[in-house]
């Protein structure tokens, strides 16, 4: 290899290294300070300045608040809840946009879009209406175990509304895969015997399973770091999220305590990376080539 | 299981892609529709399967209306150009997905697929995925897919345009043999008129939307009914040129500038009555023009295109072009004059408004 080369293998090397540096500082940051009393920059520093100051202290949270468990169980239940509503509908809305004509399809897909790009604070307050009305369903509105319900102030509404949010951009996503399976695999799937439903789920559906994993990768992260949706809509401390929680955290220690912040952050961020590190192979594909090669 | 088409017609909102064809298909009977791309055969055959819906005319599977008919309740079973087989199955998965829809009985399933799977001699290949195949197996999967599920009708939809051309023979006489054995009957749409005309009972000739023409290979060849047919089926295709019909000397004749070709008594008396002194088109095939010393007209050498057992020779007389089929090596030089001979009883004539054939 000539100097040359090596060189110009080098320059992109270097260019991502100054690029990421920020941010990989800011990770490493993050990790430090949980485990210390205060920081100097990245350094752990005790009371009086010096380095040491090691400690536990910022991790108690999860044995001593009784709260941080039924938020993180409430987090979870949202974001599986988001990532299966948001799949679910998108495949269906999004095979129906691909594969058949209908009166006002064109119309549909340009407002999808327009929604799409739609700013979602706007609609916080006419949403809220929407919940409290909900709430007046009987049993729907907050009789149903576990998510409480559809209504206001229920972790059901704050799935709902999460869904409707997010389901511009998932049936877009879930329209251009089914646009990439051939029409003849589905025309042999009818003739072979299969009822529409049935084509569409045992042939049609297994084609774009990289489709459904990013959707559905997507928004179990956005769930589960949603945090203005459910910090609108849930009242009740011990029904919120993570992110509510963190930013309460915020608000009432004085002076704020960064390092229990931090705690909290990376216990949230924990899932998140643990996902990544298993399927970041898989997700570069589908970014790569738009669907997972081979087969 | 006999099917016929009467007066199909399919609209896609103002293009008319299928124009009132009427098609009998009988029982057992191979069927090839042909024709250019775009003529509507894939179209009329996607109506026989049941994906289209046909726009006026009614389909019959026997003595049954099926107009209507889902495709998984017409027992048919179809080859894709494209194969589309299921690639997240493996290929027992693929040929037993018909069986199953079916509730074919699990052992019984396990019989027929590996019986279509040696028939095809695919039974190697049974745990693969269809991705790790070459065309031409993944064409055997789609083709045991297909008759596995022992359907009453088999359709084909150019199969064999994705495979190379040595295999494209291969299984060419392969599905022929497949189909006579099994006796389904059988529709296959093709724009490759050879494959059309070495393996179907009848050939159905369409263009822009309309059966043209639906006869033996044979007579297709030898007789065929519209210009339109003439010109389409045959390599290379029939020549055609531009005549007057006039009496001379008391005997029919066709005449221009440089050739008058006298009709046997015969053959004036079919197209004196109606054209007269009209204008009509002769249909000659290469083959039956020869380069001979003493012949029917003169014309110049401008391309000899050596196709190895035979040379096509190019000649230009006036303003036309005359394809010859000579025994290689032909023996002349671009630019010198021959003359060339007509066989008088291979002649076609064509009425050039109508486009039907006069002899």
């Amino acid at each position: 290899m000539t100097i040359r080369q090596r060189i110009s293998e080098a320059i992109p090397l270097i260019l991502l290294t100054i690029l990421t540096l920020p941010v990989v500082l800011g990770f490493v940051w993050l990790v430090i300070s949980t485990f210390s009393r205060r920081t100097y920059g990245l350094l752990p520093v005790d009371t009086k300045g010096n380095f040491g100051g090691l400690t536990l202290e910022n991790w108690k949270f999860l044995v001593t608040d009784k709260d941080i468990w039924p938020v993180t169980l409430n987090t979870f239940i949202l974001a599986v809840g988001l990532a299966v509503g948001v799949v679910l509908i998108s495949a269906m809305a999004g095979y129906a946009l691909s594969r058949i004509r209908f009166p006002g399809r064109q119309g549909f897909l340009a407002m999808t879009l327009i929604l799409h790009a739609f700013p979602s604070v706007t609609l916080l307050i006419s949403i809220y209406f929407v919940l409290r009305w909900i709430s007046a369903v009987p049993l729907l509105g907050k009789g149903l175990p576990f998510i409480g319900g559809f209504g206001y102030n229920t972790l059901g509404g704050v799935i709902l509304v999460s869904v409707a949010l997010q389901l511009p951009l998932g049936v877009w996503l879930m329209k251009g895969f089914f646009d990439m399976v051939s029409w003849d695999m589905e025309r042999a799937a009818l003739i072979d015997g299969c009822s529409r439903f049935r084509a569409w789920w045992q042939v049609v559906l297994p084609q774009i399973r990289p489709g459904i994993a990013a959707l559905s990768i997507f928004s179990f992260i956005s769930g589960w770091g949603s945090f203005l949706i459910p910090y609108t809509y849930m009242t009740a401390q011990t029904k919120s999220v993570i992110a509510a929680y963190l930013n309460k955290l915020m608000g009432e220690t004085v002076p704020m305590n960064y390092s229990a912040i931090a705690a909290v952050g990376l216990f949230q961020m924990i899932p998140v990376l643990i996902f990544f590190i298993f399927t970041q192979e898989y997700l570069l594909s589908i970014y790569a080539g738009g669907t997972k090669g081979g087969q | 299981m006999k099917v016929l088409l009467e007066n199909l017609s399919k609209h896609f909102g103002k293009v008319i892609a299928v124009h009132e064809v009427n098609l009998e298909v009988r029982d057992g009977e191979f069927v090839a529709l042909l024709g250019p791309s775009g003529c509507g055969k894939t179209t009329t055959l996607l109506m026989i399967a049941g994906i289209y819906q046909p726009t006026a005319g009614t389909i019959k599977f026997g003595e049954r209306v099926v107009n209507f008919l889902p495709p998984k309740e017409r027992n048919i079973g179809m080859v894709f150009q494209s194969y589309a087989l299921y690639p997240h199955m493996t290929v027992f998965a693929n040929i037993a997905f018909p069986m199953i829809l079916k509730k074919v009985p699990q052992v019984k399933m396990r019989e027929n697929v590996k019986k279509v799977a040696d028939l095809l001699q695919i039974g190697n290949l049974l745990d693969r995925h269809p991705g790790q195949l070459s065309g031409g197996q993944q064409q055997r999967v789609a083709l045991a897919r297909a008759l596995g599920k022992e359907p009453d009708l088999l359709l084909f939809d150019e199969p064999l345009s994705n495979l190379d051309a040595k295999l494209r023979l291969r299984m060419r006489s392969e599905i022929k043999r497949l189909q006579m054995e099994l006796g389904i009957t059988s529709v296959y749409v093709t724009h490759d008129q050879v494959e059309a005309m070495t393996m179907a009972d009848r050939v159905a000739v369409m263009h822009e939307g309309r059966l043209l023409a639906y006869d033996t290979p044979d007579t297709l060849y030898n007789r065929p009914s519209t210009l339109f047919t003439a010109g389409f089926i045959g390599s290379p295709p029939m020549n055609f040129l531009p005549m007057r019909l006039e009496r001379k000397d008391g005997a029919v004749c066709l005449d221009t500038g440089w050739l008058c070709l006298p009709l046997s008594a015969e053959q004036g008396d079919v197209v004196a009555r109606s054209h007269m002194g009209a204008n009509v088109i002769l249909g000659i095939r290469p083959e039956h023009l020869a380069i001979v010393p003493e012949g029917d007209l003169k014309a110049t050498v401008y391309v000899v295109e050596p196709l190895g057992r035979e040379d096509l020779v190019v000649l230009r007389v006036d303003e036309n072009e005359l394809r010859v089929l000579m025994p290689s090596p032909f023996r002349g030089e671009v630019g010198q004059m021959v003359s060339v001979r007509l066989d008088r009883s291979k002649l076609h004539l064509f009425d050039p408004q109508t486009e039907q054939a006069l002899l």
